[in-house]
């Protein structure tokens, strides 16, 4: 129990105003330092020869990295309990954002792909912000859950059995999250972004899966999605080429399969050590990208296998304490919201290390922290602010 | 796990608080969760980057580096091949080769295009066509395939024309930078090879192709260290090709070829080459032919000539004029295809390449028998005491081998029969020996294996094997190995067994190379002189030496028009039969096997010609009346091959008392005469003349008719030309050495008649008196007697 410090704090303000969690605060921070001078390093090569000015993207980078922890720490003075009352209001707010990319005039269609809008001054994803929505959303309405308290229809009507039976297998309760899900899901799909569907279904589902659903909807799901992937992959030309590109990059070294084989050459000629920092020769003009999505390629070419391992373990540690924290949060709304942005954290994380590495086909994702981009910083440091502000409630271990 | 709690929830009722329950539900799944992204999903992306930077690291990296990095290559200058006095007989020197990049081309054009369409500053004429036009005119390449290279618009790298001279190359750099052509058009460094002499040596020295690789030769042979090894600059450029100047650069420096003294002598190749040319015309010879000079106590090759040869420097030219004549037809004959045509151009090429010395076999006839005679005198089955008797012909196993002396030399002893080259003798010498010890010496004077002479190509002979030699059937081929037939060897395996036969037996392994250089001129490698075995002793050696110098030195030795007074040339005829496959059984190689001095051999050459043209099928004789042998053919050529070579080479004259005081003849009367009938009467009586003059006929002589002079001495003809009547002026001789002596005398138009005590004059001996003092007028033509006596040399203690 916090020491009541301030008379004149309620209870709940007194709760709030707790002390964050020190090491995942620290793993925030080492992270993004890590990920801003990573960020010099890889984009010293373009935009050099873009602009003839080297430290152009570190400088924006910066600024947008010290915008984005003040961002946090704001966020984690607000007390997490109002965002329930928000909840409702981030999702439509996520949904609307998302149909506003196809507006001409406020999306912005960049590469054939609507994933923008812009605003005065800077654009953003709304994928980013759909994400933090549904799983507020979710975690919101999960913690307001009561699974020993089924609704019950006359069981005379053979509706009203049907309905009985869909409730007693829980699918009535899952009716309203699938619908979200997949209404989301699609918009991003018709952007198209594969890879925010596939972090809002991930975030989504981690959610329910925390949250109490039975187990056998997200193997049901789980399948659905795996014979959907297998169908489209199987039957699709474009995704049959992509496929086989993955398999061998050097089948189209000069096209499809450029930008793995220069992920590749990169990550390959770092060996144990790397080539030393601000080294990398992948940076200049060989491997596109290589301070966005494929930003992690020139870290382990400058800094080697060690290199790798060391930020490896960094977010290895920041996910672990994540979930320690959802493990100790004050209440399952708070413990919800940690292991949905964790989930998304990690997953994100996975594909986008999995990526580079031409583990996992390709698909364009960044990585939290590194890479080079706007907003999706400041509101990845935002979603951290969420995790400080719950860490914020845990009780203090009792001492004695 | 979650789900087990959740069941386990459930089974205990409803007692526990539904809070209580949902949060084990939570806690669980959340630890599910913790351990799936927190732990197992990295788990294969820690083992990915094991493979990738640990694993594959090394192919990873070098294929990064390969695209990461520009690696120019720095030619090596390719060594200079030097004879052995120095001179040049191949080099190397900058030329350039044009190179077209279409691309870049079009891009220029295209420029020049959009400029021209502005109203800007601009070339009007640029297009392909003009580009092409002028190029072609420079160069000489057809404009029409300069058109379709510069189709080729992805391509950077079209050669247009390689090995570019100076001239040619100045024009194009102008042409370029007139025009503005950038980088559509440009030159590009290369390297050609030049040969001084032009055919001079060619078997020898060999060519290098396009990319200056060694094809024959010695360029072939040292092609490694002649080319040296190729530096490298290694730069950095960006994924876009720019060079990245700030970045690493590496150079590894070129290390220039190095430059090769042959043993050759480009002089004695000189003449060597044309004795064999002169030789070629003279007896109107077929197949061409070859001639070695070796240094016998080295194996070095002094000259290495093979016949037909071509010029260096176009080695693809067929230099033959006759079949080049019928190649040009068959080119221009449509009914001929392009396959049919190239495979004879080669055919034709390779046959002007094919150094005969080496590639070649053939049977050496009588010039063999100088090694028989060594092997049988090595064995003692013969001395120079032997008699043999010879009627003719010599039955051997129901065959007659007949001599060429049908009706046979009678008795003669060892000399006579080397001097006679006896057929029935040697085979008789050869049946003392026996098959196994003739065919040990074979093998011992290398005569069953390559010789390893620094030579591409190498033959070796094709011999009967040892179990058929030795056995009752091979008796006859005993018979004719004797005298040099039915068994193959190369010219450069017979030329080295002869070698030993001379130098004291010692059998070196024959070779072209003497030593290399580095780019400052610092000795790198000598080539090793090595003796591969001794096969006969020095006395033995002494004696076959002494027995050859009378084939040529006898008055009836059958190499007699070899003889060079004051040279000691030794030697053995051959004229062997052609009874290979393919060949005709009329054809004959002619050739001379010579060495000298004979006391102390300094050359030895060989010298053939391939089947001189009888005047009718079946002759013996040429259209131009010389009979068709070694004795007649390669002979008389050789002997003045030896003696300009010895001369040239600087080696002491010797000669015998004999040959200094000559048997006297009279002078004939030959003022009147034309000097057709003055040359054939002089001829007769053994002098030689010097015209003075150029009237029609003899006016005057010196010395006047009946004189009685030395034989062989100069006659003075005045031909219109006032003959002097004022007396001569005896010089002062003493002190002068035979040469000198015959010189001075002939200057005041006297002669000399030498004696003396030593067996030969050299120039250790020297003139102690004369027969008329020096200073006394006397006619011109008088004879002075001159007195040699051999310069002794006293050691005597330092004082």
């Amino acid at each position: 129990m916090a020491k009541k410090r301030f008379r004149d704090k309620t209870y709940r303000q007194q709760l709030a105003g707790g002390p964050v969690d020190l090491p995942f605060l620290m793993l925030v921070l080492l992270l993004t330092a890590i990920g801003v001078i990573t960020v010099f390093s890889a984009s010293f090569g373009s935009a050099y020869y873009e602009n003839g000015d080297p430290s152009r993207y570190f400088r924006s980078q910066l600024i947008l990295a010290v915008g984005g922890v003040i961002v946090m720490f704001l966020v984690s003075r607000v007390d997490y309990q109002y965002l329930r009352r928000f909840a409702r209001v981030a999702l439509i707010a996520s949904i609307v954002l998302l149909l506003l990319v196809k507006v001409p005039g406020i999306g912005v269609t960049h590469q054939g792909a609507n994933r923008w809008i812009r605003l005065p001054g800077f654009q953003f994803q709304p994928s980013e912000i759909a994400k933090v929505g549904v799983i507020l959303f979710f975690a919101a309405k999960l913690a307001a859950r009561q699974p020993e308290k089924k609704r019950k229809w006359d069981p005379r009507t053979r509706k009203g059995r049907v309905l009985n039976f869909l409730e007693r297998i829980g699918f009535l309760e899952l009716l309203p999250y699938m619908v979200i899900l997949l209404l989301m899901a699609g918009l991003l799909l018709i952007e198209p972004h594969m890879s925010g569907a596939i972090l809002i279904l991930a975030g989504g589902a981690a959610v329910l899966f925390a949250g109490g659903i039975h187990w056998g909807w997200f193997v049901v799901g789980g399948g659905a999605l795996a014979s959907g992937l297998w169908f489209i992959m199987t039957h699709t030309d474009y995704m049959a080429r992509r496929l086989s590109t993955w398999r061998d990059p050097w089948s189209d070294a000069q096209n499809a399969g450029w930008q793995t084989i220069q992920s590749l050459y990169a990550i390959g000629s770092g060996g144990l050590l790397g080539k030393g920092f601000g080294r990398s020769m992948q940076k200049f003009l060989y491997l596109p990208e290589e301070h966005n999505d494929f930003i992690f390629s020139i870290w382990c070419e400058e800094m080697g296998f060690i290199g790798a391992l060391v930020v490896i373990a960094l977010f290895v540690l920041l996910i672990l304490r994540g979930y320690w924290l959802a493990l100790h949060a004050r209440d399952k709304f708070g413990a919800l919201l940690i292991v949905g942005i964790t989930t998304l954290t990690a997953v994100q994380v996975f594909l986008n290390i999995g990526v580079v590495t031409n583990l996992i086909p390709p698909t364009g994702i960044s990585l939290p922290f590194f890479s080079y981009g706007g907003t999706a910083l400041i509101i990845q440091l935002g979603e951290m602010g969420i995790i400080l502000s719950v860490s914020r409630q845990i009780e203090a271990p009792r001492l004695g | 796990m979650a789900t087990e709690r959740e069941e386990t929830g459930r089974s205990q009722g409803r007692e526990r608080s539904d809070d209580r329950h949902n949060k084990q539900r939570v806690f669980w799944r959340t630890i599910l969760l913790m351990g799936l992204f927190g732990a197992l999903a990295f788990v294969p992306l820690v083992g990915r980057l094991y493979q990738l930077q640990i694993v594959q690291h090394e192919e990873l990296q070098e294929r990064a580096a390969d695209q990461q990095t520009r690696d120019l290559t720095v030619s090596a200058d390719r060594g200079t091949i030097y004879d052995n006095e120095g001179n040049i007989l191949a080099m190397s020197a900058t030329v350039q080769n044009l190179i077209l990049s279409p691309k870049d081309l079009n891009a220029a054009i295209e420029e020049n295009n959009k400029r021209l369409a502005a109203g800007k500053e601009a070339n009007p004429n640029l297009n392909q066509a003009f580009v092409a036009q002028g190029l072609s005119q420079i160069t000489g390449v057809d404009a029409g395939k300069i058109i379709e290279r510069m189709g080729k618009t992805n391509s950077q790298y079209e050669v247009l024309c390689r090995k570019m001279e100076n001239d040619m190359s100045e024009q194009v750099r102008a042409f370029i930078a007139a025009n503005k052509l950038g980088n559509g058009v440009y030159l590009e460094p290369d390297s050609k090879r030049y040969y001084p002499y032009a055919s001079l040596a060619s078997h020898v020295i060999g060519f290098t192709g396009a990319d200056n690789q060694g094809l024959y030769g010695a360029e072939y042979i040292y092609d490694d260290a002649l080319s040296g090894v190729a530096g490298r600059v290694i730069t950095a450029k960006n994924g876009a090709g720019t060079e990245m100047l700030s970045k690493y650069e590496n150079y590894i420096d070129a290390q220039d070829g190095r430059d090769h003294h042959l043993t050759i002598n480009a002089t004695i190749q000189g003449f060597a080459e044309k004795a064999l040319k002169e030789g070629i015309e003279k007896y109107d010879v077929q197949n061409g032919g070859f001639c070695i000079v070796m240094d016998p106590d080295t194996g070095g090759i002094l000259a290495m000539a093979s016949a037909p040869d071509y010029d260096l420097n176009a080695p693809f030219e067929v230099f033959d004029p006759q079949e080049a004549l019928r190649l040009e037809e068959m080119e221009a004959d449509p009914a001929v295809d392009e396959d049919t045509y190239k495979g004879e151009l080669g055919k034709a090429q390779l046959n002007q390449w094919r150094n005969r010395c080496v590639n070649d076999t053939y049977e050496p006839g009588s010039t063999f028998k100088s090694i028989v005679v060594a092997a049988a005198l090595e064995e003692g089955v013969v001395s120079l005491d032997s008699q043999f008797y010879c009627n003719g012909s010599k039955k051997v196993a129901d065959r007659v081998i007949h001599c060429a002396e049908r009706s046979g030399h009678g008795a003669e002893n060892l000399a006579d029969a080397v001097r006679n080259s006896c057929n029935p003798a040697f085979i008789e010498i050869g049946q003392k020996l026996g098959a196994e010890k003739f065919y040990d010496y074979m093998e011992d004077f290398g005569l069953l294996s390559y010789t390893d002479i620094d030579l591409n190509g190498e033959n070796k002979g094709v011999v009967w094997d040892r179990d058929f030699f030795e056995s009752e059937i091979g008796i006859s081929s005993l018979a004719t190995a004797s005298f040099g037939q039915t068994f193959r060897i190369t010219p450069i395996q017979l030329i080295t067994a002869a070698s030993a036969v001379v130098n004291g037996g010692h059998l070196m392994v024959p070779h072209i190379l003497d030593y290399t250089t580095d780019s400052e001129g610092n000795v790198v490698d000598t080539y090793p002189v090595t003796e591969i075995r001794q096969v006969i002793s020095e006395e033995t050696s002494q004696t076959v030496c002494q027995l050859l110098e009378q084939v040529v030195g006898a008055k009836k030795g059958t190499g007699r028009n070899a003889y060079q007074a004051g040279y000691r040339i030794g030697g053995k005829t051959g004229t062997s039969e052609k009874t290979g496959a393919n060949e005709n059984e009329d054809d004959y190689i002619v050739s001379f096997l010579g060495m000298a001095p004979a006391n102390d051999p300094q050359v030895v050459i060989l010298l053939a010609y391939d089947t001189p043209k009888p005047s009718y099928p079946g002759s013996s004789w040429t259209a131009g009346g010389t009979y068709i042998s070694g004795g007649n053919m390669g002979a008389p050529m050789a002997g003045p091959l030896l003696k300009q070579i010895l001369d040239y080479l600087g080696v002491d004259k010797q000669y015998s008392a004999e040959e200094l005081s000559g048997a006297d003849s009279t002078t004939p009367n030959l003022v009147g005469y034309k000097e057709a009938t003055a040359a054939s009467e002089c001829k007769r009586l053994g002098f030689t003349y010097r015209k003075i003059g150029d009237g029609e006929k003899v006016t005057g002589q010196i010395p006047v008719a009946g004189a009685v002079i030395p034989g062989g001495s100069e006659l003075l003809l005045y031909m219109g030309e006032e003959k002097p009547t004022d007396p001569a002026r005896v010089p002062d001789l003493s002190g002068l050495t035979p040469d000198e002596t015959r010189q001075a005398l002939a200057q005041a138009d006297l002669y000399m008649r030498g004696s003396g005590s030593a067996q030969y004059f050299t120039s250790a001996t020297l003139c102690a008196s004369q027969s008329i003092p020096a200073g006394t007028e006397v006619e011109r033509g008088t004879v002075v007697d001159v007195t040699f006596v051999e310069n002794v040399t006293d050691y005597r203690p330092d004082a």
